[in-house]
Order: C-alpha cells, then structure tokens, then sequence
C-alpha cells in the first residue's frame, strides 16, 4: 500500500467549503463540492489503498450476509444491517441474538458493548480531526471502523496536512462501506460461495495484522500490543466479550508505562 | 413484537448508539485541547485494540486457549507479521499469510 507516496498532495480546489443545501433543490455548490471532492487526488488514493483490505474482507462480509438470513431478515433488512449499523461484530451479534429470539435489550446492550472500541478509535482519531469543520467529523466519524481507522492514524502519522488526511479517510472509509454493502448483499442471496475448507476467514485477521504490523517499530508499541494480547486471552471469560475493550484499555496503559519508562532510563 | 418491527428497531437504535460511540470524542474535543497525557496514551490504542482483535481470531477456541505446539494458524499470522512489518502491503500481507496456512494445514494432516 503506498500511503507515503503521495502525502499531502491533492487537487487544490477541493475544499472542506461544503455548505449546507438551500431547502428543496440541492444548492449547486454542494454538487461542485461533491465533484471537486471525488476527483481529487487524495480520495482516490484513500479509495485504491482501501481496496487489498477490502479483498480480504469478502469472507466476513459474506458470512454477515448469511447471518442476516438466519436472522430472517428481508433484503431490506440485511441492507439495514450492513449500512446503518456498519460493523461486522455487531452485525453478527445481533443476527445470532435474533435468530435464537432473543429480548431486543440484550441484543442491543450486547451490540453495543461490542462498539464500545469506537469510544477509543474516536478519540485516538480526534486530535487530528480537530482542524476539519463538523460536518466533515461527522461524516468520517459514521466511516470509523477498525480498517479505517488504523489507516487513517498511519496516514496522518506519515505527516499529510489534515485536509489530505481527511479526503484520503474519506476514500479509504467510502471503499469499505461499498465493499462492505455488495459482500453483505452476496452473502445474502448466495450464501457462503467459500468452502471452509479454505479457511478463508483467516483473510480477517490477516487484515488487521497488515494493518498493525508497521506500528511495532518501538518497544512502547510492542508493549502495548504484547500486554493487550495476554489480557485478552486472560480475561476471555468476561461476559459479551467485555475482554476486548478490557484488553485494549490494558494496553495502551501499558504502552504509557513503558514509554515513562524508557523516558527515565535516557534522562539518566 | 412483530419480527420486521424487532429487526428494525435493533437496526436504528444500535446504528444510532454505535454511531455515537464513533463520533462521542471526535465531537468533545472539536472545541477543546487534548491534555497530553491523554494524547500520549491514546498513541498506543491502534496497537492495543488490533492486537486484541486479532489474538481470538488467530489462537484455537472458544473458549480461547494457547496451544502447547503452535497450530497452523498461529505460525501463518506470525509469517504474515514478518511480511506486513516488512512490506506495508497489503495484499503481499494477505497473500503470504493465506499461503503460509495452506501449506502449513496440508503439512500438518500429512503429519497427522
């Protein structure tokens, strides 16, 4: 993936000036905007770099889309799912508790406590969107998922200006949500087209280790991911999976700890 | 409750609370500064969650258990870790890693 390539050059037209439609016919500025938005460099760049970890994303899509069968979901429905709730664990989690009729509480307590990840991404994520205007946090915020958002915190690690990073989220975010819809609507109609003798939902994991692998360059990001990996087998018997988000928290402080640390050793 | 009525309802109010979560820190801290002890632990959560992700989907189970010899899956993700912090790619990664468990599956019912 090149996503140090082409940092911080983008069309110069396409701004963060999107303003608010007029009532009744789209205001024309708002299509221009769209238009200058779409072509320009950096969105497309996000869209292209999204598309390898879209390939390995087909598996989970389709097993969404056959979980929402099970559900008893119309097309509709499935579509519901995919689009609005966009997150695979979720989507899971709700089309088992729906199949097995389940209280709507439970399904939605159990969701949500599978999204609690999003109350950390959003605010890793936040200093760097803080220069865009609301509108545009609040559009890249609805496309804050894991994939996007690990790439989006390395593009803007790479150093591009905010309104690059935010067209390349943009495309990165927009690539996954189409991919996403289309494998959902697959799986729905189709099934499973895998065997599992493929094993193809390894191609998940794979994704994410793509995706982490280049942030173990120092021992306070080994650290975090190390310790968060052996809280998350330590406490996998932690109701609705409250392990992840526990995990996670053990590893960030984790991290911290061991960059005070090496702070201590080189002031000596 | 009617069925479509239930699937609906689970639609929009974890869409809507989900949605939230995503936005909930983007939004707060638009008009403020992040203190900066935070920003410095919040560097660590794309290490932190991922591996946290990644572990349950790698080790055998549920419930979760570390083998005593590495399976197929855990020897590929380690090969697939290797070619990602190398590479950055992608596909190279998924490639690799998707190769890597094949072989190893094949070797491993050979071995038995």
């Amino acid at each position: 993936m090149s996503v140090h390539r082409r940092a911080g050059c983008g069309a110069p037209r396409a701004g963060f000036s999107v303003q608010a439609p007029a009532r009744g016919a789209p205001h024309p500025a708002v299509n221009r905007s769209v238009r200058h938005i779409l072509d320009s460099q950096d969105f497309r760049d996000g869209f292209a770099d999204m598309l390898p970890a879209c390939v390995g994303l087909i598996p989970f899509g389709l097993v969404c889309g056959v979980g929402a069968v099970a559900a008893g979901a119309s097309i509709w429905g499935a579509l519901g799912m995919s689009a609005i709730i966009f997150s695979g664990a979720a989507q899971i989690i709700a089309a088992q508790l729906l199949a097995v009729g389940a209280p709507v509480a439970v399904i939605i307590l159990t969701c949500v406590v599978a999204g609690l990840r999003f109350l950390m991404y959003s605010a890793a994520i936040a200093p760097y969107l803080r220069p865009l205007p609301p509108r545009w946090q609040q559009a890249l915020a609805f496309l804050l998922t894991d994939q996007a958002f690990a790439a989006a915190i390395r593009r803007f690690d790479a150093g591009v200006n905010p309104r690059a990073g935010g067209l390349h989220f943009l495309g990165a975010g927009f690539a996954l949500w189409l991919c996403w819809q289309i494998t959902n609507v697959v799986g729905y109609f189709a099934g499973n087209l895998v065997p599992a003798s493929w094993s193809m939902e390894f191609a998940v994991p794979l994704c994410f280790i793509a995706l982490i692998a280049p942030h173990f360059k120092s021992a306070p990001q080994v650290g975090a991911g190390v310790l968060a990996g052996i809280a998350v087998v330590a406490l996998d018997s932690l109701p609705m999976r409250l392990n992840l988000i526990a995990a996670g928290v053990i590893g960030i402080l984790a991290g911290t700890a061991v960059e005070l640390v090496q702070e201590r050793w080189t002031r000596r | 409750m009617d069925a479509t009525l239930k699937l609906w309802l689970v639609i929009v109010v974890v869409g809507a609370l989900n949605y939230a979560s995503r936005l909930s820190f983007i939004a707060f801290f638009a008009r403020r500064s992040v203190p900066a002890p935070l920003a410095r632990a919040l560097r660590y959560v794309p290490a932190a969650m991922l591996s946290a992700l990644i572990l349950p989907m790698v080790l055998p189970g549920p419930p979760l258990v570390l083998p005593a010899w590495p399976t197929p899956k855990i020897v590929a993700a380690l090969i697939a870790g290797v070619v990602a912090w190398h590479t950055h790619s992608t596909l190279k990664t998924l490639g690799a890693g998707m190769l890597a468990l094949w072989l190893l599956q094949a070797a491993y019912a050979r071995i038995g």
